[in-house]
């Protein structure tokens, strides 16, 4: 379906900004956080969950 | 405040930090796609069971989906007519589901046959409902040793489902319910051919209905130990007559149940719409589990096996409960509640032939009728009771346990074949 490609489009591109934040980011914690937020969306854009 | 924590070695730490989230969705993946292989039924126990179909039979859109799931034909050594077993349509309520392979690997049926589908929402089978802290499995200790089952959602998996309207509009009605309710199989008959993938397994339901002439359909659920229509049976208005015989034969046996008959005007509901829209007798039922509703403490598999939480047995000490007899002590065990359903589904197929045994004698009848150029498939008897042409007015389950007996040994019936445990 058209929008389940467009929603999963959505996600590689926050997943892009999230990981390119977290290697630039120089606070740790602030780089935990990005950490966590892959996982859920990462879990998404398999379909897993 | 915000907690702080620089380093100039961000690289370095991104790429441990990256390790551990990609290791924790290796983990995550493993353990939620647990739940997407069907929990085994040992059918081969039964020499009754003749044959196993899918349900893509019957819609084949559902081919190699997650909604195609399993039918047992278990046959009879006399011919009479069919009956249709719901288990799962509700993947949270368990003690349908159990019936089922319950009487999948159980049932001998003495005449007529009877269809049986364990998991009827598999795709609700494939997850949890989001919020509820539910358990994934739930293990019940046989004889051969512990045996697993998948605790689902009430709903269809929105993985094979999304996104959810705000409105759910029920297609052959325009009723207008909350958008989730579009992945509540009970609230998406009679489905649809080209709907949605949850109207598309109502579709397949309807369409087996019809090729096999399902004479009586029975949809099992749960519901909580508050809620109005537990220890109910709701009937369409032509089943009203078995539903209430087989309730005072139950009667007898010390099993009280309730008889509603189905609302007229709200929609997408099995009974209605399958009575509605298809020949057979349509009815459901509900048994109370603790583990559905709003009050109760922590939801593990030990509530939704034993059915004992302490904070329902307040709320009927401080405002009463409609499951009047609860109790924390002995709870609501799954045992009880699939041998509700068991003996009712027998009660009711013992009362649907009480009421149309003598339709097989009425054959003259229907040559009358037929002679009288209304070339009708179906005519009322001198009692009102619709009959059908072709059907004999039979069903037979044979010898079932009692209901004393399925309360106590219930995992007996469910061991694992030697050799697969
Ligand atoms: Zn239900």
């Amino acid at each position: 379906m058209v929008v389940t490609i467009i929603y999963l489009a959505i996600i590689v591109f926050l997943l892009f900004f999230i990981i390119w934040n977290m290697f630039t980011e120089k606070d740790i914690m602030l780089q935990i956080d990005a950490a966590l937020v892959i996982i859920p969306l990462v879990l998404r854009l398999l379909l897993i969950k | 405040m915000t907690l702080s924590i620089k380093t100039k070695h961000n690289v370095l730490s991104a790429l441990i930090l990256l390790a551990l989230a990609a290791g924790a969705i290796v983990y995550l993946s493993l353990q939620f796609t647990r739940m997407w292989t069907p929990d085994p039924v040992y059918e081969g126990k039964n020499p009754s069971v003749k044959e196993v179909r899918r349900l893509s039979d019957y819609n084949e859109n559902l081919k190699g989906s997650k909604g195609d799931t399993n039918i047992y034909v278990i046959e009879g050594d006399e011919p009479g007519d069919s009956m249709l077993i719901l288990g799962g349509v509700h993947a949270n309520e368990p003690a349908g589901m159990l019936a089922a392979v319950y009487l999948v690997e159980n049932l001998h049926p003495k005449a007529g046959t009877v269809y049986v589908i364990p998991y009827t929402n598999e795709a609700g089978f494939t997850c949890n409902d989001p919020l509820e802290a539910s358990p994934m499995f739930f293990s019940i200790d046989t004889p051969t040793g512990p045996r697993q089952f998948r605790f689902g959602a009430r709903v269809t998996n929105p993985v094979c489902q999304w996104p959810d309207p705000d409105i759910y509009v029920h297609a052959s009605s325009g009723q207008r319910l909350a958008g989730s309710e579009t992945r509540n199989l009970n609230r998406t008959y009679p489905g649809r051919t080209n709907g949605t993938f949850t109207e598309q397994i109502s579709y397949g339901l309807v369409q087996l209905i019809k090729a096999e002439d399902i004479a009586v359909t029975i949809d099992l659920h749960e519901a909580s130990p508050e809620y109005q229509t537990i220890n109910t049976t709701v009937a369409e208005s032509r089943a009203m007559k078995v539903a209430t015989t087989g309730r005072f034969n139950m009667d007898w046996d010390g099993i009280t149940m309730s008889v509603e008959q189905s609302p007229t005007t709200f929609h997408g509901l099995s009974h209605i719409e399958l009575g509605t829209w298809t020949d057979t007798l349509a009815l459901l039922m509900e048994t109370s589990n603790p583990s559905q509703g709003r009050e109760h403490g922590l939801t593990g598999s030990d509530l939704v096996i034993y059915g004992k939480d302490k904070f329902y047995a307040r709320v009927k000490a401080a405002v009463g409960l409609k499951d009047s007899d609860y109790s924390e002590e002995y709870g609501r065990p799954i045992q009880q509640r699939v041998a509700r359903h068991i003996t009712a589904i027998n009660a009711y197929a013992a009362a649907y032939t009480e009421e149309f045994a003598n339709a097989a004698a009425a054959e003259d009848k229907l040559t009358a009728f037929t002679s009288m150029g209304l070339g009708a498939s179906s005519y009322p008897d001198s009692d009102g009771h619709i009959i059908y042409e072709g059907r004999r007015g039979v069903i037979d389950l044979g010898e079932l346990p009692s209901y004393d007996t399925l309360c106590t040994d219930l995992f007996d019936y469910l061991a694992i074949p030697e050799g697969q445990n």
